[in-house]
């Protein structure tokens, strides 16, 4: 097997395998982690920015609302899983069902509770998160988070 | 000195070059390397929802504060306007809500603090709020919007 040294009596030799391995070790590691993050973007939804907030704790069982915001009409949607629900109470009810389900996990996780994490736009008015808050509540769920980005 | 010849027939074969491969990897982590920097991370602000305390032993009174913030953007703190409402960064509420929690801290009473939004102001507001009290590190927040009739 070849050695790194090249032997003794000549110039240590220019491996290019274990060159090559690293370079695609490295390229592996930064295509992870740039298209990570971007998959579970709501492209609708452009989130504040808080720069100082907590990491994201992805080991807990969680229902995300996102809250979208129409400026035209300054309306808000709501969207549990990928599906739009108009009437608050629907997204109540939606959230209990989400709630029971994944309350199954949470018994099995680490962490004790099931959450709400909600994916408010900036542009959104307060009423409008109070709302989606609101809906948590019924639902029988009071640990809340707010999403946000860590920059522009 | 050997030189390849395309045209030298059969015998020629295309060998895989190594040099080419390893300039379009390296262009390619290149991008990703830039691409790495410009990533947008999600993260969270927790908060609780108010409910039902268990009173089973004696309870401190906590030293609670109320934030305001109103339709255009302006910030109080216990009634008192704090900071312009354009700054984002929010630096004289960090710096008092940093100071009232080491306060709190050395009494040893929990810190409380309800932000009160009018129900038009825009959310973004409220989570440069909430930002500011992250640095603070004031976990008991609680967020609520006055109903419009009110």
């Amino acid at each position: 097997m070849a050695g790194g040294g090249g032997g003794g009596s000549g110039e240590p030799e220019f491996q290019i395998a274990p060159m090559i391995d690293v370079l695609l070790v490295l390229l592996i590691f930064f295509m992870s982690i740039t298209s990570a993050e971007v998959l579970k973007v709501d492209r609708q939804v452009t989130l504040p920015v808080a720069p100082d907030a907590l990491q994201k704790d992805s080991s807990r069982s969680e229902a995300i609302v996102n809250v979208r915001w129409d400026p035209a009409h300054k309306k808000a949607t709501y969207v549990l899983d990928d599906r739009i629900y108009p009437q608050l109470p629907d997204l109540t009810k939606a959230l209990a069902v989400a709630k029971k389900t994944g309350e199954t996990k949470v018994a099995k996780g680490p962490n004790p509770t099931f959450r709400c994490v909600i994916r408010g736009d900036r542009d959104a008015s307060a009423a409008s998160v109070s709302s989606a808050m609101n809906c948590a509540a019924e639902a029988g769920i009071s640990d809340i988070a707010f999403s946000a980005q860590n920059h522009e | 000195m050997k030189h390849f010849d395309p045209n030298a027939g059969n015998e020629a074969t295309f060998g895989f070059q190594i040099a080419p491969m390893i300039d379009v990897v390296f262009v390619i982590m290149l991008f990703f390397m830039v691409m790495a920097g410009a990533v947008k991370v999600e993260r969270e602000l927790p908060s609780k929802l108010p409910g039902i305390a268990e009173t089973a032993g004696p309870s401190e009174s906590p030293d609670e504060m109320v934030i305001t913030i109103t339709e255009s953007g302006e910030v109080s703190l216990n009634d008192e306007p704090i900071d312009s409402p354009t700054s984002k960064d929010l630096p004289a509420l960090r710096a008092t809500l940093t100071r009232l929690k080491r306060a709190s801290d050395a009494a040893k009473t929990p810190t409380l603090v309800t932000i009160v939004s009018e129900p038009q102001a825009k959310y973004g507001r409220t989570v440069d709020v909430l930002d500011a009290l992250a640095v603070s590190q004031i976990e008991n927040v609680s967020f609520t919007v006055p109903d419009e009739e009110d």
